[in-house]
């Protein structure tokens, strides 16, 4: 097993976000009370801990007391907490703040965090406990012996754009641990392969996903006071489109704000960075973001389909939490104290599977049984046909979520879930108005509040290596052609949010697609919602992707 | 077993240097990199490696001890150890002083003339926070060993390093002996992504940390105290350009037709505001005046040669050292160094364009031009004639030969530089007004400010950026002196055999010459920037004076080559036309294209920036654009421009 391009570890963890670090703080925190010496190993993608890690984060708490000690706790890097949480609807010209909060919306007490910041932070106590933590590494492969994960191949680097073997030829280190831990984060490429191998869907939904674009500003102070927050729903969305905004002051002149937008909206030529750029035009948010300067642009997918839609998460050798596993509580928006839950419950099984040196799925199933006696379940189960329902609009799905309520959950009506590359409608069979006649006139961007797409890449710091072969792979460009450009007018030119994808018309008329992986800021976006899945996400070279500081 | 060092320094990521509210350029919050030429460096060395069959590799660096981080990142990528010289007395050291400590560090380690000799040096051409390229060179002055610059791709064959090394106009295989130094550009082969179990066997690396008394380098020799030159003002340079015309158009053929009526109708021009009188430093009384250049006088450039032609940058230099002169006291003389073999005819046409003497040194062994007897003439010429002041252009010869010079004579060097004027300098900590001084102005921060440079020893050397000066009227009445010169040669200094030089036809001359330049960017990639090329050619066949040229990123990936680099680290052109076709307009790029009379940008993307710094502008596709304009050429136009100009 060992030749010289390899390593030799206990427990490899794959990605730095907060369910990966907290597996590493949680497992290494119970081996060292023990004084059991084992290797672990994180290895992320991004050039930095934290650069690729982006969340509209308002983080409840108590997850994290739990993984740290009082003064680890006590010392997380916060911006500030909540002192005010208002749902605001929208219409198209107007705002009216509700004198409620939808249920599980409420907020004050939570803290604002970067969670760029707190992964910072968390990789920093982790490396103390002795874990080692090596960034700027992408994991192209799994490695199996007799149809068992056996670890992981890093990237080969120093290829030319056809795959060729250059000059600087690095070929990626071989990593062999008796268990991996994918947390890879949302539409993780590693948990994908694994659970088509492994059939870890069988008894579950597809995933359904949201995207959700944040930019963080400077702006005059008095336009939102440190500790405000609000959620808006209504416009610019409309009928069964699932979504809404989010702004939270965060104290010295700086404002964060996003908006998400549920994947299985059904306009293929839908486009949410744009109706982020629409959003921000409303009067309510152009108030708040007057004369301000935009700092950081990024974006990223939420796996929101809830309790329903999570798949097995262990087979062989194989561990899968966070967001690539799907923890995420869609009525409270939130999903990193799930993570860090889901880390700690994985460190729990690693640690008893080490202990008996037994890696078996038999012994990993632990997992689920610590899964389902943590706050996941507490909180995951009673919501679960949460998503499904509001699949059918706010409307009807808010009353429908409002009868589960009372019921624990239990849904009559369920409307059938399907993923979300399903979900778009060919140019031909969709019968709405499509998106640029929807909102012609709010489509000019002026660079100051509103940004194109290529201004607002350069906001994410994205940078790749253009001697690669590129990451994005098209499963069949004569396929692409007459299903997605002929048949769904390209969709991925318009949901991409960094402009990766341009539809390019020749002088003969000749459509084509042209990718620019460069500008890509890894939101996984096109894995998800490319009619006929025809667009796979792979990392590129470790390193490279966006420089995300403070999202 | 020989040993590779590798010399590197670490940056502020230049992408994130941001301005900050007070105007200055934020280093602190950019994230640190290995500088990109040095990471090219560390490359070569592993290749030279490979080649070798086996080797020691060895990074050193200079600075504080947050560089440890890169070093590491050089041990991930094959390194087997790492030296940091860091100490808080080497702040403020100029490259005279750094070139010192690191050549002593190496001295310290072993390395050098009598001592471990087997060994080569790779270094970065230049770093991206300084810019000057000199430290290789004066290294290797120091370490009185040979150099090869500004070299693309090192080879090692038969015992002896193959390097091919960027000159004006195309490029020359040198072939060097071992110890020697070597500075890479970034067009070779792109540095290597570390492998994990490197970064794994770099994690437990130790740094070998030096302070200055660790290689016992005497205080004075370094920081300010060992700095011959100093960094006297840093100020914002603004671009004034008038607001772009956009073409307007529903088709490819309208959009063309539209900007082919805007350039006829002529430019938006800004109303010329009156420049403020120059208000004279007034020198407080009781000030000791202090004229420090002790009986040195004169001015003395270097005419460099190519296909056994002056070239123009060395012509251009006559400009600045003419007016420097005139505001020196009267009689000032100008000189001008001819090295090369039957080269009596060019001097005349130096003195032609003002130069006052010409001093000839003929032979044969020099007809091309090498750095190693050409210092030494230079050391020599200057040991005689005693100039207070001395001018190269800022070619790939200029900015090696300056520096390896200046360590001879213990100057400083300020490159690149964009303006050359004779100024006084009040010390008002000691009292004391040195002047006449020589206030070297370059561009710094990514074009962003003009920094003013002093030396303090004579000669003042600086060399001056090709295509900022114009080349001075040809007069055929003007008279000089033509003197010859016998130097001391060893056959020491011909160690480095030339193999090869090669010229093409676009180079330097052409582009500075072009009166229309048609220039490609990352947006002409689709099909190798063949439009680009057609639309010159086409020029040509119109009887325009047309030439072709591209940005940066053309150049790194190999499609263009460095010879027709535009911007920074490339040339200053400023032709009556320049057409930028898919160029962002990087701060990077404008440097090198913003002194052209008339400048049409255009690109696919509405919003580059480009487009504020142009008069003409198209938004449209470059392969639907492009052949419009070439069918348009066809036709009969020129943008303007006379045919045969």
């Amino acid at each position: 097993m060992e030749s010289e391009n390899s390593l030799l570890v206990d427990v490899l963890i794959v990605g730095a976000g907060p369910s990966g670090l907290s597996t590493a703080i949680h497992l290494a925190d119970k081996l060292n009370k023990d004084s059991i010496k084992k290797r672990i190993m994180l290895v992320d993608k991004a050039s930095e801990i934290g650069a690729h890690t982006l969340s509209g984060t308002l983080v409840k708490e108590q997850a994290l007391k739990e993984l740290l000690s009082s003064e680890e706790f006590e010392n997380l890097p916060a911006e500030c907490k909540v002192t005010r949480d208002d749902t605001v609807k929208l219409s198209q010209k107007e705002y009216k703040t509700l004198p409620f909060h939808p249920p599980y919306m409420n907020n004050i007490g939570n803290k604002i965090v970067s969670l760029s910041e707190v992964c910072k932070y968390l990789a920093d106590i982790a490396t103390k406990k002795g874990v080692e933590i090596y960034p700027g590494f992408s994991i192209s492969d799994l490695l199996y012996k007799d149809d068992k994960i056996i670890g992981v191949k890093c990237s080969d680097t120093g290829l030319s754009k056809d795959g060729k073997k250059e000059k600087n030829f690095q070929e990626g280190t071989k990593v062999f641990a008796k268990l991996t831990i994918l947390a890879e984060g949302s539409r993780g490429s590693l948990a994908k392969k694994v659970k088509n191998r492994f059939a870890l869907r069988a008894n579950s939904n597809p995933q359904l996903y949201s995207i959700g674009i944040k930019e963080i500003w400077d702006i005059k102070n008095e336009n939102i006071k440190e500790g405000e927050v609000f959620h808006t729903f209504g416009y610019p969305l409309e009928g069964d489109e699932f979504g809404g905004g989010f702004i939270y002051g965060l104290g010295n002149n700086r404002v964060e704000l996003g908006f998400a937008i549920g994947l299985d909206y059904k306009d293929p030529t839908l486009d949410p960075h744009a109706l982020m750029q629409i959003w921000k035009q409303h009067p309510f948010l152009r108030k708040i973001l007057e004369d301000g300067k935009l700092l950081e642009y990024g974006a990223k997918t939420i796996p929101e389909g809830g309790w329903n839609c999570i798949s097995k998460l262990y087979t062989d050798n194989l561990l899968i939490v966070g967001d690539s596993a799907g923890f995420v509580a869609m009525p409270a928006l939130k999903g990193v104290h799930l993570s860090v839950t889901s880390g700690m419950c994985a460190a729990q099984t690693a640690y008893e599977a080490l202990k008996v040196d037994d890696f078996s799925e038999a012994s990993l199933s632990n997992y689920k049984k610590h899964i389902d006696e943590s706050r996941i379940k507490k909180e995951l189960y009673p919501v679960r046909n949460f998503r499904a329902v509001m699949s059918e609009g706010l409307f009807i799905g808010g009353f429908k979520f409002g009868i589960q309520l009372i019921t624990n959950g239990f849904c009559l009506l369920t409307p059938h879930l399907q993923k979300d590359s399903l979900s778009t409608k060919k140019i031909k069979d969709f019968s709405g108005k499509f998106f640029k006649e929807r909102f012609k006139g709010k489509l000019e961007f002026d660079k100051k509040l509103t940004f194109d797409k290529d201004s607002s890449v350069f906001y994410s710091g994205t940078h790749h290596d253009e001697e690669q072969p590129c990451h994005l792979v098209v499963k069949d460009m004569d396929e692409f052609k007459r299903i997605n450009i002929n048949e769904y007018g390209m969709p991925c030119q318009h949901f991409c949010p960094a402009a990766v994808y341009e539809e390019h018309i020749d002088k003969n008329g000749e459509h084509s697609l042209k990718i620019h992986p460069e500008n890509c800021i890894h939101c996984k976006t096109c894995d998800i919602k490319t009619p006929n899945d025809a667009i796979t996400w792979n990392p590129p070279y470790g390193g490279d992707g966006p420089q995300y500081q403070n999202m | 077993m020989t040993t590779i060092i590798s010399l590197m320094k670490q940056v502020p990521l230049p992408s994130q240097m941001r301005m900050g509210e007070d105007g200055l350029m934020d280093r602190t919050k950019a994230k640190s990199i290995i500088n990109i030429d040095c990471s090219f460096a560390l490359e070569a060395g592993l290749q030279l490696k490979s080649m070798l069959g086996s080797a020691r590799l060895i990074v050193c660096s200079m600075g504080p001890p947050s560089f440890e981080q890169s070093l590491k990142k050089a041990i991930s990528m094959g390194y087997d150890e790492a030296y940091l010289l860091s100490d808080r007395k080497l702040g403020g050291s100029d490259t005279f002083a750094t070139g010192l400590a690191i050549s002593t560090m190496l001295k310290h380690l072993g390395f050098g003339k009598g001592a471990n000799e087997d060994f080569i040096i790779v270094a970065g051409r230049q770093t991206s926070d300084g810019d000057t390229a000199h430290v290789p060179s004066q290294v290797a002055q120091n370490l009185g060993i040979p150099q090869a610059t500004f070299i693309e791709n090192v080879e090692f064959k038969d015992e002896h390093v193959i390097a091919r090394r960027i000159i004006e106009g195309g490029y020359q295989i040198l072939k060097l002996p071992k110890p020697c130094t070597l500075s890479l550009t970034p067009t070779g082969i792109p540095p290597r992504r570390p492998s994990l179990l490197g970064a794994v066997k770099a994690r437990d690396a130790k740094i070998t940390v030096l302070s200055v008394s660790d290689i016992n380098l005497s205080d004075e020799k370094i920081g300010l105290s060992g700095s011959p030159t100093i960094v006297a003002k840093v100020v914002n340079i603004k671009s004034e350009r008038a607001p772009v015309i956009m073409s307007k158009g529903e088709d490819v053929s309208a959009l063309v037709d539209n900007l082919i009526e805007n350039i006829k109708s002529g430019k938006n021009t800004l109303e010329k505001k009156e420049k403020k009188e120059v208000k004279k430093k007034s020198i407080p009384e009781g000030y000791e005046r202090v004229d420090f250049r002790d009986g040195a006088s004169g001015i003395l450039t270097w005419a460099e040669l190519a296909n056994g032609k002056i070239t123009r940058p060395s012509l251009e230099l006559l400009t600045p050292a003419k007016n420097l002169a005139n505001s020196l006291k009267e009689g000032t003389k100008v000189r001008t160094v001819l090295i090369g073999h039957n080269v009596k005819d060019l001097a005349n046409e130096l003195i032609f364009h003002g130069s006052d003497e010409v001093i000839i040194i003929d032979d044969e062994r020099l007809e091309e031009y090498r750095i190693l007897p050409f210092s030494s003439i230079f050391a020599q010429v200057i040991k005689k004639y005693n100039p207070e002041i001395s001018l190269f252009a800022a070619t790939t010869a200029g900015r090696e030969l300056a520096p390896r010079t200046a360590v001879k004579t213990q100057s400083g060097v300020t490159a690149d530089c964009t303006g050359l004027e004779i100024g006084e300098h009040i010390d008002r900590k000691n009292k004391k007004v040195f002047a006449p001084i020589l206030e070297s102005r370059r561009p710094t921060y990514g074009e962003s400010k003009l920094a003013t440079i002093l030396g303090f020893h004579c000669p003042q050397i600086s060399t001056a950026r090709a295509g900022t000066f114009e080349v001075p009227k040809r007069d055929e009445n003007l008279k000089g002196k033509i003197s010859t010169f016998k130097p001391k040669l060893d056959e020491e200094d011909f160690v480095t055999k030339i193999i090869k030089t090669v010229r093409g036809d676009g180079g330097l001359a052409n582009l500075f010459e072009a009166d229309v330049i048609i220039s490609g960017g990352r947006g002409t990639i689709c099909d190798d920037m063949n439009l680009i090329k057609e639309l010159a050619r086409e020029l040509k066949k119109q009887g325009v004076n047309a030439e072709y040229a591209s940005s940066r990123p053309m150049v790194d990936i190999g499609i263009s080559e460095y010879a027709r680099q535009v911007g920074q680290t490339g040339k200053t052109v400023r032709p009556k036309i320049y057409v930028a076709v898919g160029i962002s307009g990087a701060i990077q790029h404008l440097a090198g294209m913003k002194e052209s009379e008339t400048i049409i940008a255009i690109n696919i993307h509405p919003n580059e920036s480009i487009f504020s710094s142009a008069d003409f502008g198209l938004v449209g596709d470059y392969s639907d654009i492009v052949p419009e304009l070439i069918s348009r050429v066809k036709e009969g136009f020129t943008f303007g421009v006379k045919k045969g100009e």
